[in-house]
């Protein structure tokens, strides 16, 4: 239950949401933007957020949008993990996203949310990462394109939010695999989560759950993709590489992540060689 | 005992709640609104242990639609089923974090919550005991300053004011110290794990009205309708006619709907708005805090071996996390000792089980009521032992496997009557899991096979005067409504009373119709529904009131058929001549009375009742535990068989085997869904569950986001469930109690084969994979 009262909007257009978050802002409210909702409930629920305005993007028909246009696919923020999975017009997308929450959860999850989760897990942006999509962002002034790498490492604006997601159709059916480690079972936030396809005969990959927010590194990937080196000589150099120190909590210690860490990298290796 | 012709017992009858809850169609006691009903909440304590100096109410008056704010100086007086030591609402200290400080009623739900994050406490921080281990150390601090003061509210409790230990209780059987000297062989090993959660579908919650009059209406999801109306009574001093309880059917249970909490909230929260009808629902999060938990457990065993590999002396040290207060861990504490050697024979025991106090969330009682945490610890010790003594773990478990002629820890003499065949479902679960004598095998892609195998017991720790009882009802066309007030959890026992109802009176499953939801104003005393004593207990109930309505049938049979009563049988709906039973008549025409044909009426309707009560139980003895505390041991043996990787230390569960003697099975599908069921709570606990703290005691995982259960499509590939039958005489047709015991045996079967994959000994829950790396590597 939530106890807190709030305004709920739900626009029907991009500009509409906008306003409306301006309108609710310039009040002084506290304003976010809402998709599936699983977060902001279960926050909310618990105490950890409150909001005076909330405005649901689904409303929105760019942010429902699923189908390849021209030579992209096309993916609303607000389309859910589950209709993600079925069209399976991104196989390592489904791969990946397949293991986030659970099957009902997943009924609401949508991507954009995933992408936005305060988390940092967002596992639905690794093979993102790895395809050289970009993303919508619409803001007060314009909507703009953002590479994935540009939208990954920093904050949007207030009141700016993420209205599509676009893969290069040349790069959705490439050579791809994505492995997850959790504490216990397999639903379960991840110890550590890749997701890596093959591009021009080099290993892309992308990394959650070992460092405090998800990345994919070319640094990390010359080494993996270093034919001198020996498996071991590659993961001990790659660990030295990781954008931050490696996470320390509940799910598992520093030293199981990276050990975990290590052995996904030979498994990927394994894998993704004979597709080489 | 000779195998008769049975008409529904034994057969799988569909239960008679399928149809009901398969459609969505039960309304549980959270569905339930009225209007006019006012809303509980409950503020809670961010403090794990401290002294309450000061709580303002101003600001969470504020919010609109507040009516009541109750804390811990309204009734700061402590309550307890065994020993009372916990108020209510917290008063004067606080001794977990999320502990009760004091609740509010408002109009809505959301209000309630809302003041309920404005109420603003003044702690006096106090150090934190934060593991039984700290706990028991001497100089560790002070839980419960006054535990010499508390009121014993049964006896076999012991509290040992001046430290943190609620009640210790002690075994003496033979002479310990002299039969270890003798030993040839002996292994010392200790196992631990924490405080977990019941995780029911359905959370717990109450509503309670007090009416002008003063009865005291009260709606719960509880296992203990009348222990509610005991401890009303008890500690608030209403009559005990005046307080009516109502359990609807309720979303699993586990032995955490045991404990009675929401109900005193409740009560008080209704007191301070005249009585109005006030609603206390826990979410999720209240549930995994504020509400009791399974106990935590630390265990040092001691086992001693002769020559011949015979355990001659053993040693139990057990540490029982009772959390901030005792609850139903004080009778765990016993429970756990006086079965502590697990089902085998040991001459010399010698045990010391503590129930120790810590500032964590208080546990209360949990399917299997201490022999699931015993049992890890015996089984793990009796798969370390043989394998230091080179022997086969099954060999050696049969060899000192406990049977009829021995006796228990308490010294209760084992019949072939009270206790069930060990050896017989351990060589049955050996054929089952295609024991290969402990060897591992590695898989076409490199993962490690094995198996561990488990054997378990248990007795239902009753009160000695535990009992139900049973009323019969017959309806105008001949069909009997079945009164009882065993509480349908999901287990199944509804179907199961209705099948001994149908089953004695010779009609048919049909014809039998069961009061779903219990209502202590017109079914009858009943102890509880816990410890898988209601087959035993409501069933006997069951059989004697319908012995009671076979004699009412044939005294009016006589009379509509002019014969003797002596003459006459009761089977199919009617009355009729043993000796040509086709002159009969319809029980519907007799069972409202006989009518003559000038209209003259004789007779009535006929009740049949009943009652059982618990035969022959004492209490056990403060020194040594001598005493008959059970009934009846329930015996098993399951066997576990994984596949590990050894490269990422993840594993799978194949399959789970138990084999269970119940005495005879009333429903096998029922009992075959009730061992699953069981099984799959064990390894579940066993391989994820566990709550995890900081250093100030708080729980880091109070919900389903970060609180592990095992999922759907995780259980084993393979659950074979099957039942070795020795009757119990003293059970509705030779039936033994089987509720808890699928979940007894998993946690140790799952380390035995998960230690013999690793060739670690684990020794520790829940396995995770990173447990069984910290042990196997970095342990090395």
């Amino acid at each position: 239950m939530i106890s807190f009262d709030f305004e709920y909007f739900k626009p029907e257009s991009i500009d509409e949401a906008i306003k409306t978050f301006s309108s609710e802002w310039k009040l002084g409210k506290k304003v976010v933007y809402f998709s599936g909702g699983t977060e902001i409930i279960t926050f909310s629920r618990g105490g950890k957020l409150t909001v005076d305005t909330v405005i649901d993007l689904k409303g929105i028909p760019e942010c429902k949008v699923l189908e390849i246009q021209g030579d992209r696919l096309i993916i609303g923020a607000a389309v859910t993990l589950n209709q993600l999975i079925e069209s399976n017009l991104f196989p390592l997308l489904s791969e990946t996203t397949r293991r986030i929450a659970d099957h009902t959860s997943r009924n609401k999850i949508t991507i954009g949310g995933n992408l936005m989760s305060q988390l940092g897990y967002r596992e639905g942006l690794l093979p993102l990462l790895v395809a050289d999509a970009v993303v919508t962002v619409a803001n007060q002034t314009k909507i703009e394109e953002i590479p994935i790498e540009k939208f990954s490492g920093s904050e949007l604006k207030e009141g700016a939010f993420l209205t599509q997601i676009k893969v290069p159709v040349s790069n959705l059916k490439l050579p791809s695999k994505s492995i997850k480690r959790t504490r216990t079972s397999k639903v379960g936030y991840p110890i550590v989560s890749l997701a890596a396809l093959v591009h021009e005969g080099k290993i892309r990959v992308a990394f959650s759950g070992i460092n405090s927010l998800p990345f994919r590194s070319t640094v990390i990937e010359s080494i993996l993709n270093d034919k001198k080196m020996s498996d071991q000589q590659r993961i001990d150099k790659a660990i030295t590489k990781l954008p931050s120190t490696i996470t320390d909590d509940l799910l598992a210690s520093k030293g199981f992540r990276q050990y975990t860490f290590g052995k996904m990298l030979i498994e990927l290796n394994s894998v993704l060689e004979e597709k080489l | 005992m000779q195998k008769e012709f049975r008409k529904t017992v034994g057969t799988a009858e569909q239960r008679i709640d399928a149809v009901e809850k398969s459609t969505g169609n039960v309304k549980y006691l959270g569905d339930k609104l009225i209007t006019g009903m006012l809303h509980a909440k409950v503020a809670t304590s961010t403090e794990a242990h401290a002294r309450i100096k000061s709580i303002d109410t101003n600001e969470a008056w504020k919010v609109p639609g507040v009516r009541a704010i109750v804390t811990g100086d309204t009734f700061p007086f402590p309550i307890g089923p065994i020993l009372a030591d916990r108020p209510p609402i917290a008063f004067d200290k606080v001794r977990y974090y999320g502990e009760p400080v004091a609740i509010i009623v408002a109009d809505y739900p959301y209000q309630a919550k809302q003041a309920a994050s404005k109420i603003v406490v003044k702690y006096e921080k106090l150090p934190v005991v934060n593991s039984v281990e700290q706990a028991f150390q001497e100089d560790a601090p002070i839980i419960h300053e006054q535990l010499g003061q508390y009121t014993k509210i049964i006896d076999n409790v012991y509290p040992v004011p001046g430290t943190n230990i609620a009640s210790h209780i002690k075994i003496r059987k033979g002479q310990f110290g002299q039969a270890w000297a003798t030993c040839k062989d002996t292994i010392t090993a200790t196992y631990s794990f924490n405080l977990s959660d019941h995780a029911a579908m359905e959370t717990r919650s109450a509503t309670v009205e007090i009416n002008p009059d003063g009865r005291v209406i009260v709606h719960s999801t509880s296992q203990s309708p009348f222990t509610i109306k005991k401890i009303l009574n008890q500690f608030f001093n209403i009559e005990v006619g005046k307080v009516i309880v109502h359990i609807p059917m309720l979303g699993g249970a586990f032995g955490g709907k045991g404990a009675v909490q929401l109900e005193p909230l409740a009560y008080l929260a209704s007191s301070a708005v005249g009585g109005k009808l006030v609603k206390l629902q826990y979410e999720r999060e209240e549930d995994m805090m504020t509400a009791p938990c399974h106990i935590g457990f630390n265990a040092t065993v001691k086992l001693g071996v002769n020559e011949e590999g015979k355990l001659l002396a053993g040693q139990y040290t057990f540490l029982i996390e009772a959390g901030a207060y005792s609850d139903q861990a004080a009778g765990i504490t016993r429970a756990a000792a006086l079965d502590c050697t697990g089902p085998y024979h040991i001459p010399n025991v010698w045990c010391d089980s503590y129930c120790m106090y810590t500032n964590h969330p208080y546990a209360t009682s949990f399917r299997g009521y201490g022999h699931p945490e015993l049992t890890f610890a015996i089984e793990r010790t009796m798969d370390q032992l043989a394998k230091q003594l080179n022997v086969d773990p099954i060999e050696f478990r049969l060899l000192n496997a406990i049977k009829p002629g021995h006796s228990t820890p308490t010294q209760s003499v084992l019949t072939e009557n009270n206790i069930g065949d060990t050896a017989k479902c351990m060589i049955r679960a050996k054929e089952l899991i295609e024991w290969n004598g402990n060897q591992t095998t590695v898989t076409e892609n490199g993962k490690i096979r094995a198996k561990g195998v488990s054997l378990f017991w248990k007795t239902s720790t009753t009160s000695t005067n535990a009992q139900a009882g049973a009323v019969l009802l017959f309806e105008p066309d001949g069909t009997v409504k079945l009164s009882c007030a065993a509480v349908e959890i999901g287990q199944g026992t509804k179907t199961i009373l209705a099948q001994i109802a149908a089953e004695r009176l010779k009609m048919n499953m049909k014809d039998i119709h069961v009061t779903m939801e219990v209502n202590t104003q017109y079914n009858p005393h009943q102890w509880r529904t816990v410890a898988s004593s209601t087959t035993f207990l409501a069933g006997n109930a069951v059989l004697a009131a319908a012995d009671d309505a076979i004699r009412q049938l044939k005294k009016i049979g006589a009379v509509a058929l002019q014969c003797s009563e002596n003459d006459l049988e009761v089977g199919n709906s009617r009355v009729y001549l043993r000796s040509k039973p086709t002159y009969g008549i319809d029980i519907k025409t007799i069972c409202l009375g006989y009518k003559y044909p000038n209209g003259h009426t004789v007779g009535g309707q006929i009740i049949g009742t009943g009652v059982h009560v618990q035969r022959q139980l004492t209490e056990m003895d403060k020194d040594t535990g001598f005493g008959d505390p059970g009934p009846w041991w329930s015996v098993g043996a399951q066997a576990v068989e994984i596949e590990w990787d050894e490269q990422n230390y993840t594993y799978e569960i194949l399959k789970a085997i138990t084999v269970m003697d119940g005495g005879t099975i009333i429903n096998p599908m029922t009992a075959t869904q009730q061992m699953r069921g069981g099984i799959f709570l064990g390894l579940s606990i066993a391989s994820g569950e566990s709550f995890e703290f900081n250093d100030k005691g708080v729980i880091q995982n109070p919900d389903f986001r970060t609180y592990q259960l095992m999922r759907f499509g995780e259980q084993p590939k393979e659950y074979i469930v099957e039942f070795v039958e020795t009757p119990n005489e003293d059970g509705p047709f030779g039936a033994r109690g089987i509720g808890e015991y699928g979940v007894i045996g998993a946690a140790s079967a799952l380390a035995n084969s998960l230690s013999s994959a690793t060739k670690t000994e684990l020794n520790k829950l829940p396995l995770t994979p990173e447990l069984i790396w910290q042990t196997r590597e970095v342990g090395q």
